[in-house]
């Protein structure tokens, strides 16, 4: 727990320096000590790994050494200290990639960044309702200015974002009194233990579920999405898609499958799962009539969480433990992609000048590393073997293959597949159009391709610890 | 229904008619007054269900501190942007949707058995047949440093929330600040220059910005034994300094200047730096020694009530010239 909560309070101290240090520090020297303190929580992350992995279970926390009910609970799990790690690797890899590559970024976002490196570890810690809301609180302010760092053209974006996202809170803020007023404890594994289902806990647990959906932009609630995620820096992008909307998914399954009694998630389940199948489809039409590649990826965004949603609606349904591995699986594989997937948009876009998707032509030749990565990663959104995509997709699938009543989700399965398929290969075959090049404006930036380039290579090299994760994230209280 | 529930209903139905006046008035003028008195009337609200705290940072921030943010901003629109025009249509509907939300709950709560079971508030619910958390917060209190439970709860039992909250203030300054990038050009054209204020209100300003402070020590002071404590204390040096700033008696704070960052963030900075020594020296993250837990609430606390009033000082007053680094 030592080296998690180390992993936690490093970023945070980073974001005070930052501030404190303002402009005395050169932005190149705020950038290299933001990437520092990544790194050294990434490490801290990582011996937590090691430790939750040798201990092979749960490991909870009374903050303050109160007593069960009155402090508030930390709980480091196998999928905790996973997400921490991941956390810490993706804002190492961003920071470098803002740091480093041709696109400068502002001084505030590395003050921005810590403090959303600190947020998220917070929450993934957290097994407190109240401190959960305040985590959440917390991660959609931070999203908000670091989508208004672009500057004039995103303030509309930013603002309908953070009305959004208030409300989504305040919708939460009440199922949590709710809860409280009913149980009189905010410690999920306490509530777990007394949840029944009678009206309140069921209102209780709409209006939270609800708030949590329209943060985590999933469909029905997703409109604000894709204008947010396409507006901000190319950087920041890539922390909101990869990280940020798992925050709320990550509590909205801690409610379902830990607070939720048993009966009234086996009745919701199926209504999350096909939203979940509804959001593949519906986003991926979208994404492949978009007419700009961000907005295209940030579609994609939309249509991928109905994958999680899925899982988690199955989850509840059939209460079956091997959902939790699709569910997670899912989520790093496509927080990997989505990174690759913004950053090769993003250097695309500046090379080559133009925002379209029909810009694209020629790609292949002009771009090269970075529309290898694109593809790559792309792979692993429609799920092609052996990448990590692929691995989540057949844990999902197996459960549903196995028992021909649930042949129908399997449907929807294929059919997002087909519909991922058709909006990467649409930007694929644009680009391997050679005979009308776009001409490049500007020589590519040779760092930015290749970091794009890693984080796909990543998500493929899922597949070759598959085993190891399956196992891990399946044993030990996830 | 008795006579007792009357002043309740009646703070009720003002409530509902402040928002909807806040919400349909016909000039921007007079939505923000209504609003003003949308945050007194929940003030009042608050303190009549017995929670002074409440109700003083609700008078103090949502009352104060957004009224004058808000006609600050409104002076800043153009003159035919003062009539607030047509009504928006999903203004409507969302109304219509909360106004039925809150039906459903009356209707749920009067029906529902669960609630009854229960009594509607906490401290009727026992925790697996624990003590119930109330009972747990007042045994816990000797050890905590401090005598009044809200501050023992704020500042001991859940003292991760309330440094988190600090964070959130913190970010709030940050986002704020990106509307302002870069150093303005001309930082003397691009500014209005404060309007010269009427002398007898610098003359009320003179009077009330030291008693403001004092009363701001006192809540902070009491916080230990009663109502109080640093987010009102805060909230109460953020309105001394915001009325000498619209006066023109507080010269522009700047953002450049270290100590004035440093004071923005000391409060989240000791409160983190408590917690590493704790974890580091003592015996876990955020558990205070018994003996210094009254001396260390008190220190977090000092610190905190300067972080949050030049936090909410800079949120409501700061212009480009004081957020701009």
């Amino acid at each position: 727990m030592t080296y998690a909560l180390v992993s936690l309070s490093i970023p945070l101290l980073s974001a005070l320096a930052l501030m404190l240090a303002g402009a005395r520090l050169s932005n190149r020297n705020a950038g290299i000590m933001a990437i520092v303190t990544s790194l050294l929580s990434l490490g801290a992350a990582w011996f937590c790994l090691l430790d939750v992995a040798a201990a092979n279970q749960s490991i909870l926390l009374n903050l303050g050494g109160w007593e069960n009910g009155l402090a508030i609970r930390l709980r480091l799990s196998p999928l905790s200290s996973l997400l921490l790690l991941f956390t810490a690797f993706m804002h190492v890899l961003i920071g470098i990639y803002a740091g480093f590559s041709r696109r400068g970024v502002s001084r505030d976002f590395w003050t921005l960044s810590s403090l959303l490196h600190g947020s998220l570890a917070a929450l993934w810690l957290s097994a407190d309702l109240f401190n959960l809301y305040i985590t959440l609180e917390l991660l959609g302010l931070t999203a908000v200015a670091m989508v208004a760092l672009a500057g004039k053209k995103a303030y509309k974006p930013a603002a309908n974002y953070l009305i959004l996202s208030l409300v989504a809170s305040l919708f939460y803020l009440l199922g949590v009194a709710l809860v409280y007023g009913r149980y009189g404890s905010l410690d999920v594994v306490l509530l777990g233990l007394q949840t029944q289902s009678d009206t309140t806990t069921r209102i209780a647990l709409l209006v939270m579920t609800a708030g949590l959906m329209l943060k985590a932009a999933l469909w029905p609630l997703h409109l604000w999405l894709p204008a947010a995620h396409a507006n901000a820096p190319t950087a920041v992008s890539a922390l909101l898609s990869g990280l940020v909307v798992k925050g709320p998914i990550f509590i909205l399954w801690l409610l379902w499958s830990e607070v939720a009694p048993v009966d009234l998630a086996q009745q919701i389940g199926p209504v999350l799962a096909v939203a979940g199948m509804i959001a593949l489809v519906a986003g991926g039409l979208s994404a492949m009539r978009s007419p700009y590649l961000k907005t295209l990826v940030a579609y994609s965004t939309v249509a991928q969480l109905g994958y999680a949603m899925m899982a988690l609606g199955l989850l509840m349904a059939w209460q079956l433990p091997q959902m939790h591995v699709a569910l997670w699986l899912f989520v790093i594989a496509h927080g990997l992609a989505k990174a690759t997937l913004f950053l090769a948009a993003g250097e695309m876009q500046t090379t080559l000048g133009t925002k379209r998707v029909s810009g694209l032509r020629g790609a292949t030749q002009t771009v090269p590393v970075a529309m290898f990565a694109f593809a790559v990663a792309g792979g692993s959104l429609i799920g092609l073997p052996p990448s990590g995509g692929f691995l989540a997709k057949w844990v999902l699938l197996e459960p549903m293959l196995s028992s021909p009543q649930n042949w129908p989700w399997a449907f929807g399965v294929l059919l997002g597949t087909l519909v991922s398929a058709a909006y990467i290969f649409r930007v694929v075959a644009i680009s391997f159009d050679r005979a009308r090049i776009n001409p490049p404006d500007v020589r590519p930036d040779r760092l930015g391709h290749w970091l794009a380039l890693l984080p796909a290579l990543m998500v493929w090299g899922m597949a070759l610890i598959g085993e190891w994760l399956i196992e891990f994230l399946s044993g030990g209280g996830v | 229904m008795t006579l007792e529930l009357m002043p309740d209903i009646v703070l009720g139905a003002l409530l509902l008619l402040m928002a909807w006046g806040a919400l349909y008035a016909p000039t921007r003028y007079d939505a923000m007054a209504l609003f003003v008195a949308f945050g007194v009337v929940v003030a009042l609200i608050w303190a009549r269900l017995g929670a002074p705290d409440l109700a003083l940072a609700e008078a103090a921030i949502g009352a104060g501190l957004t009224g004058v943010l808000l006609m600050q901003a409104a002076r800043q629109l153009p003159a035919e942007a003062s009539v607030t025009g047509k009504r928006m249509p999903w203004f409507g509907s969302s109304l219509l949707f909360l106004v039925l939300t809150c039906a459903m709950f009356a209707a749920h709560i009067l029906t529902d058995s669960s609630f009854k079971q229960a009594g509607i508030d906490a401290s009727a619910t026992r925790l697996l047949g624990g003590p119930t958390v109330p009972e747990m917060v007042t045994a816990a209190l000797p050890n905590s440093g401090v005598s009044y439970p809200v501050t023992a709860v704020l500042l001991n039992f859940r003292a991760w929330d309330t440094l988190l909250e600090l964070l959130v203030l913190l970010l709030a300054l940050t986002g704020v600040r990106q509307l302002y990038p870069g150093t303005p050009q001309h930082p003397r054209a691009n500014t209005a220059s404060p309007p010269q204020a009427w002398p007898v209100l610098l003359s009320w300003a003179r009077f009330l910005a030291p008693l403001l402070v004092l009363l701001g020590g006192f809540l902070l002071w009491r916080g230990a034994s009663g109502p109080g404590g640093a987010f009102q204390a805060g909230a109460l040096l953020a309105s001394a300094a915001v009325m000498l700033r619209l006066t023109g008696l507080l010269p522009p704070l700047r953002w450049s200047s270290f100590l004035l960052r440093l004071a923005v963030i000391l409060g989240a900075l000791l409160f983190l730096g408590v917690a590493l020594a704790s974890l580091a020296f003592g015996d876990g993250w955020l558990v205070y020694p018994t003996q210094w837990a009254g001396a260390l609430i008190i220190l977090i606390e000092l610190a905190a009530t300067l972080s949050i009033a030049v936090t909410l000082s800079l949120l409501v007053i700061g212009e480009s010239e004081d957020l701009s680094s």
